[in-house]
């Protein structure tokens, strides 16, 4: 039990601390390395979780292919104009209090959590497989949700073509 | 130690969106939706484990296509609006306010 406690103190420092240092560090590289961090720490609790096949998909889409796309992006632009801006915005008390506010308001909801915890870890993989259990229900339950959502990226990408056309 | 996993959860989502709120360079704010997008996901996952259905991980997957979707455009946004204004201060993009 102690050593499940340690090892999510340290997955949630990486991943609370990861997502720190986005929010403070002034060079947006910097902030994407701290966002391959604080998702590598969130894939580590989903492991926890007995959530296998998640933390892969995170790792793959999230810490691979997002942060790929954002710093690839950040290539294409003047690295002057973008490092030489000031970091926060004039108004950043306020915003910063606003966000204490989301915080403190979502503390007292979690704590006030009472659910029947008797299936705790249980129905999470079928003969040992999580991959299975997800599939089960994907192509079971959730059939037309998963075509919704190839519609959604198709959709997404030609609308990110259409938006870097050369005349609007 | 469900209240432990539901905080992390809770301040993944409460950092993201005050970097969404604070900060000026708009590639940093789509940085800080992902984390929230993030945090949300965990409560997801979180809820799954605790109380035993597969149902809240599903739920994930099409969050996370969502959230890719979603970074698609929003880089095409940035991309789009460095190549017009030569910035990427999100206080220099108020030409719909005119």
């Amino acid at each position: 039990m102690s050593v499940e406690i340690v090892v999510f103190a340290i997955l949630a420092i990486f991943a609370v601390g990861g997502g720190f240092g986005i929010i403070v560090t002034k060079n947006p590289f910097r902030a994407a390395m701290w966002m391959v961090l604080s998702f590598i720490g969130s894939a580590g609790i989903f492991v926890m979780l007995d959530a296998v096949f998640i933390a892969m998909l995170q790792l793959i889409v999230y810490a691979g292919a997002i942060t790929v796309m954002v710093v690839i992006a950040m290539y294409t632009m003047d690295r002057l104009t973008i490092a030489s801006l000031k970091r926060f915005n004039n108004q950043a008390y306020f915003g910063a209090l606003f966000g204490l506010g989301i915080l403190l308001d979502f503390i007292v909801i979690a704590s006030k959590l009472k659910i029947n915890t008797v299936y705790m870890g249980k129905n999470l993989s079928i003969a040992g497989s999580n991959v299975k259990a997800i599939g089960d229900v994907l192509f079971k339950s959730y059939l037309l949700p998963f075509e919704i959502t190839a519609i959604v990226l198709l959709i997404a990408l030609f609308g990110a073509v259409a938006l870097t056309k050369k005349d609007l | 130690m469900l209240a432990a996993y539901m905080f992390v959860s809770v301040l993944l989502f409460a950092i993201g969106a005050t970097g969404a709120m604070i900060r000026r360079n708009f590639l940093i704010v789509l940085m800080s939706l992902e984390l929230m997008i993030n945090g949300a996901g965990m409560a997801l996952i979180v809820m799954s484990y605790y109380i035993g259905n597969v149902s809240g991980q599903v739920m994930f997957l099409f969050v996370a296509a969502v959230a890719a979707s979603e970074t698609a455009v929003g880089l095409a946004i940035v991309a789009m609006m460095y190549k017009n204004k030569k910035s990427v201060d999100i206080n220099d993009f108020t030409t719909l306010r005119k």
